[in-house]
């Protein structure tokens, strides 16, 4: 404007635009106005004549116009005011309709809360997140908890009328239970610790006490199983009022309610309740009443470990009765059989009741394992048992039982803590039965021999499966005999050998008796046989073990074929020859060992019935200036008489005496050579280490005791296996 | 309307006095917590529903929407195609203006942004930053925004690229880093200033929204409170506790960890001899073995220490350092490290542009430089800009490695980091730093503290 001419007026300015920012001051006041009018149309049911997009502009345009607070503000006002209407009317609600009124309006509220939420979403999205503030949903949620849920009026009366309720279905009643579902979810979602604070601690404190006071009633007037049932039934009854009308997350706790007080409080008064309690249900079988309280037990702490005490300590007594009974101990089958009862009992308890508990299996193991080593005679009648059981030839009973019975059997030999006694006696027993050719099947027979085989190894039944090699060996052995030499033998005897080897059959050394002419030239030249097509070896004739079928006529001229032993044949031979014989003349003549010619003349003249021979004089026992003499007048039914030898089935004292020394005798080289493969791989090693290895090596087979091991290292150490440390004395050093 | 049942669930808008006609179930498809969705909802159409059923004539379902009719056209077209295609006379901020009035904001944002790809990369935007200085940090935000730190403020930036309050550390103090706890929440460290009496430095979480102060972090010595100048920062796998380097007045040195959720101090590794921790300018968590990688870098240092440390039994599980390195290698400093995706190598790139890997499998091994991953044009680029010296940065994304080298990012894919792509974006000189995240790549100029964004557009239909 430097050049002349004066300065125009309508110059342009620029104004500032004032109106612009200035808006309504009204503005706020009147667009609440709208929205207030709009929520209460809303909660009046009135919302059809409401125009959306209308409200959710103004809403906008308020949080636009940093309104936003103001807005807030006035909605939380106005939501408290109608909540504050809504509780008095749920308050002036009576009796009964007090949950349905608090349910109408807690629906309406929600219904309201959605819409509301709808016109506000803006400022849910804006205004909320930057300001903190709650959002809507949630804020009308908070504000219903605090106004009605929380308000004195309503709070104490909704926990009581609900706990009143369930109460009453507790006691029979029929309550409505849409409803209780509806109040429980609205208490959930109004957050969990509404539910839990105000709901469900005073539920599960109610709960409590009426168990408590329930339980003790039962106890007093219900035997155990009724007991139980009633608690089980309690229990479900709980579970499906959970899944009814509660929250899931509240069965956990009140089964626990109920499982302390109506179980844990009374576990041990219902586990010991007289003439119901669990030892009568374990005598009596009572699976149904075990299944209940062993499911229910197991919900508690310390529950299954009563139940397993008390039947652990039951079993003990039981089984320690059973095999320290002197009744048992006569029938050594019998005591078998009772113990293989015992067991099925249990096992039967523990799969049909006890849903096959592995600690119930191993509480019942190691109880058999317990009282069948207080016994030390059960291996030998384990092994009878098998006896009894392959001999008789199980009447009746096929492959499959007999396989049964075996598979039981192991069971009881795997409770054995001395396993080599029982190999003793089994090797014993089954040669019995393979010389006397009284195995009625060799299936089994092999069937067993796997069993412990698999059970103990190689080593334990190498011997025994050699016993069943030389009895095929033999029989092929025979067939050959007789068909090379057929011709060369003529009418002679028949002779049946079998061969065994030396070392696999529990044979003693005795010496041979002198047999009769006709025997021994049919043994001789079966000796040239045998030695003609195998070099090097030696026969020995074992005749305490033979059998012999002879022929006999008596005085009448009756016929009879006579079974008898070897040693019964070479005496009633002496008799073609001669009618009296005195006990000496026999003695001489046959070189019998004089405890077994005892027995044998015993069997042939003593016994009614089947006295072939006449003694004098008569009495009960074999003296040695006794006379025999042929009994012609002998009778019998039958033409074939079987003549058995006097020989107890079970041990006598004695002999029982020796075989356990038999069995110490042969633990002995067990334990060295243990101790020596120990030393050989540890070098050096203390006393205990190698008791300790020791048993650990050994028990599959027997308990070795401590004093023997302690034995033997010091018989090692005079051998020069081992010496002791220098310096340390309680050291042990292996020498190579 | 030929028959009634085509007429069945068809809507006529109105919207600012342009005519649309959609079916109730594109309207739906926006779901019920936007505003088409609660307009369409029963709760607000009883007497629509009555009159319906009545006359069965739905000529009476028109709804008035007072808004911009441009707009709704395509926020409509991408209820209906899932796609956004914003014509040239829609400026985006209105158009995102109108997505936030009908709650339609986040499927603007996942249609505008389409999964990382380092190999498809555009450049969207470039922001010209007003601070003055150096920027020292841009950190990627999980939904896409971001913040720029320099000197005593954090920038803050929202997906749509608008700028929000800035975060002041208390007092103004320098920040020396930024850390996403979530999109609303960052986390910044920065430096205690000598003189200053006691409460200064330290880490603090911030509204990223409204730049206010949610919490201070502390931590205690012998249960003594004291103040630190806080380094780097990084999270766990989780995002349940963070870890900052620390440096305190009394050679009070190491790793802090705090519990995220809490805010309490949770741990603290001290600097046992010989390593390097509380100095750290990059920590790094590695998911798989639950160890933390912290880096201390030439300049920063004379030379470069990386170690992994093991917090359950606070042991230093491997480490590397440079510091015997023969002379003739000297003057090549690593200058920044990242651990490889699969964890079992640590990358490190040198001044001179060189990438090289430690095996963390061996505690013996050096550096395997790669020469030929070298770029010829970075060379060129860094003498025009030599007198300003931005040391290259490193990241891990997808599968692909990131390098920044003068004034371009390049991509690396492939077990043999093969160079695939080069970023060379807006005109402010070398890249001082870049963060991915949210799907978006953000590279910050040391000049003019301009930020280039780069976007992965949705893929060719056909």
């Amino acid at each position: 404007m430097s050049g002349g001419g004066p300065p125009r007026k309508r110059n342009f300015k620029i104004e500032a635009f004032k109106n612009r920012v200035e808006l309504d001051p009204k503005y706020a006041e009147r667009t609440w106005k709208v929205l207030e009018h709009a929520i209460h149309e809303i909660y009046n049911h009135n919302a059809s004549g409401l125009s959306f997009e209308e409200l959710y502009r103004s809403a906008y345009n308020m949080v636009l116009h940093k309104y936003g607070e103001k807005l807030y503000d006035c909605l939380q006002n106005t939501m408290t005011w109608r909540l504050k209407e809504i509780s008095k009317s749920i308050e002036a609600a009576q009796g009964g309709l007090f949950l349905e009124e608090l349910n109408a309006k807690w629906m309406d509220h929600n219904k309201a809360l959605q819409m509301i939420r709808d016109i506000l979403m803006y400022m849910d999205r804006t205004y909320v997140p930057t300001s903190h503030r709650t959002p809507v949903h949630e804020l009308g949620l908070n504000l219903w908890r605090d106004h009605i849920i929380h308000s004195p009026m309503i709070h104490s009366r909704l926990v009581n009328t609900l706990l009143d309720l369930i109460k009453g279905e507790r006691m029979g009643e029929v309550i409505n239970r849409g409803l209780m579902r509806s109040i429980t979810k609205m208490l959930m979602d109004l957050g969990p610790a509404v539910y839990q604070d105000d709901f469900e601690k005073p539920f599960l404190d109610v709960s409590a006490s009426f168990y408590s006071v329930e339980s003790q009633e039962f106890i007093e007037c219900c035997d155990c199983g009724n007991y139980l049932k009633k608690a089980e039934r309690r229990l479900n009854e709980e579970m499906e009022r959970v899944s009814h009308y509660l929250d899931a997350g509240s069965e956990a706790k009140i089964t626990s309610v109920v499982e302390k007080e109506m179980i844990a409080n009374h576990m041990h008064r219902l586990v010991h309740m007289e003439n119901s309690g669990l030892l009568n249900m374990l005598v009596d079988d009572r699976y149904e009443d075990l299944g209940r309280m062993y499911s229910l037990f197991r919900r508690v702490p310390d529950g299954l470990s009563t139940i397993r005490d008390v039947m652990t300590s039951y079993l003990r007594e039981t089984g320690k009765q059973l095999v320290t009974d002197p009744e048992s101990l006569k029938d050594p089958v019998e005591f078998v059989q009772r113990l293989l009862n015992e067991k099925d009992k249990h096992d039967k308890i523990i799969s049909v009741a006890f849903g096959n508990d592995k600690t119930f299996q191993n509480a019942l193991n190691s109880s058999f394992e317990y009282f069948i080593n207080l016994n030390n005679r059960s291996p030998e009648f384990i092994s009878l048992y098998v006896d009894d059981k392959l001999r008789k030839g199980h009447k009746g009973a096929t492959e499959e039982d007999v396989e049964v019975i075996l598979d039981k059997v192991m069971m009881l030999f795997r409770y054995l803590q001395e396993k080599d006694v029982f190999e003793k006696y089994y090797k014993q027993h089954l040669a019995k039965r393979l010389l006397s050719g009284k195995t009625v099947s060799d299936d089994a027979e092999r069937s067993m021999i796997v069993k412990l085989k698999t059970e103990c190894g190689y080593q334990f039944t190498s011997k025994l499966e050699g016993m069943f090699t030389d009895m095929k060996t033999s029989q092929d052995t025979m067939q050959d005999f007789y068909a090379k030499k057929s011709e060369e033998l003529g009418d002679g005897p028949t002779l049946d050998v079998h061969i065994l080897t030396t070392g696999s059959w529990p044979t003693q050394p005795s010496p041979p008796c002198n047999l009769p002419t006709e025997i021994l030239t049919v043994c001789e030249k079966f000796r040239a046989y045998y030695l003609g097509t195998h070099n090097g070896r030696r026969l020995t004739w074992q005749t305490n073990m033979g059998t012999a079928d002879i022929k006999a006529t008596f005085g009448k001229g009756q016929k009879h074929e006579l079974n008898v032993s070897t040693y019964q044949m070479c005496v009633l031979m002496l008799f073609n020859n001669a009618d009296g014989l005195t006990y000496k003349d026999i003695e001489r003549d046959t070189e019998i060992p004089a405890s077994d010619l005892k027995r044998c003349l015993q069997s042939l003249a003593c016994v009614k019935g089947k006295n072939v021979l006449r003694k004098e004089p008569m009495s009960k026992d074999i003296s040695e200036d006794d006379t025999f003499y042929f009994n012609d007048k002998f009778t019998s039914k039958l033409v074939k008489v079987k003549i058995g030898t006097v020989v107890a089935q079970k041990e006598s004292e004695p002999e029982k005496q020796e075989t356990r020394q038999r069995v110490e005798e042969d633990r002995k080289p067990q334990i060295e050579a243990a101790i020596v493969r120990i030393m050989k791989s540890r070098r050096v090693l203390d006393h205990n280490s190698i008791v300790a290895e020791v048993t650990k090596q050994l028990q599959a087979r027997f308990l070795p005791n401590p004093v023997v091991i302690k034995k033997r290292i010091e018989s090692l150490i005079e051998r020069e296996f081992l010496e002791r440390d220098k310096v340390d004395r309680k050291l042990y050093r292996y020498l190579a | 309307m030929c028959t009634p049942a085509a007429g069945r669930g068809r809507v006529r808008l109105n919207v600012g006095g342009r005519v649309f006609e959609t079916t109730t179930a594109t309207l739906a498809s926006a779901g019920r917590d936007t505003m088409l969705g609660a307009m369409l909802d029963a709760s607000w159409n009883a007497s629509h529903d009555d009159a319906a059923c009545g006359g069965g004539g739905s000529a009476a379902a028109e709804y008035f929407i007072d808004r911009d009719p441009a707009c709704f056209a395509v926020l409509l077209d991408l209820l209906r195609t899932g796609g956004l295609h914003v014509p040239r006379g829609v400026p985006e901020a209105t158009l995102y203006r109108e997505a936030l009035y009908y709650g339609l904001l986040d499927r603007v944002r996942a249609a505008r942004l389409g999964d990382f790809d380092g190999d498809r990369l555009r450049l969207a935007a470039s922001v010209p930053g007003c601070a003055p200085g150096d920027g020292t940090a841009v950190r990627a935000a999980p939904d896409g925004g971001c913040c720029v730190a320099h000197g005593g403020a954090v920038r803050v930036y929202n997906w749509m690229l608008e700028e929000r309050r800035p975060v002041y550390y208390p007092g103004h103090a320098p920040v020396n880093d930024a850390a996403y706890l979530d999109a609303a929440t960052l986390l910044v460290a920065a430096r205690e200033r000598p003189g200053r009496l006691g409460d200064d430095g330290g880490v603090a979480a911030f509204s990223a929204l409204t730049g206010g102060l949610r919490h201070r972090f502390r931590v205690a010595h012998d249960r003594q409170p004291r103040s630190f100048t806080a380094g780097a920062l990084t999270f766990d796998d989780g995002g349940c506790s963070f870890f900052a380097s620390c440096k305190g007045r009394f050679n009070e040195y190491g790793i802090g960890v705090w519990d995220a959720n809490t805010g309490e101090q949770a741990d603290f590794f001290y600097e046992p001899p010989g390593c390097a921790l509380g100095d750290a300018d990059r920590l790094q968590w590695l998911d798989g073995t639950g160890t933390l990688m912290v880096a201390t870098m030439f300049p920063r240092t004379d030379s470069s220490f990386i170690s992994l440390l093991d917090f359950r039994d606070k042991s230093v599980v491997w480490s590397w350092s440079d510091v015997g390195t023969p002379a003739s290698l000297e003057d090549k400093h690593a200058v920044h490290a990242v651990v490889m995706e699969d964890g079992r190598s640590v990358c490190v790139i040198n001044q001179y542009d060189d990438l090289g890997f430690l095996d963390l499998r061996s505690s013996a091994g050096g550096v395997r430089w790669r020469s030929r991953s070298k770029l010829a044009t970075s060379g060129k680029t860094k003498a025009l800009v030599s007198e300003e010296v931005c040391y290259p940065k490193l990241a891990t994304y997808g599968g692909q490695l990131f390098a920044s080298t003068g004034d371009t990012v390049s991509v690396f894919s492939g077990p043999d980091h093969v160079l695939t792509s080069t970023l060379r974006g807006g005109q402010g000189g070398a890249i001082c730093d870049f963060s991915i995240g949210g799907d978006r790549l953000f590279a910050l100029h040391s000049e003019e503290n301009v930020f280039d964004v780069w976007e992965t557009p949705p893929p060719a239909i056909i």
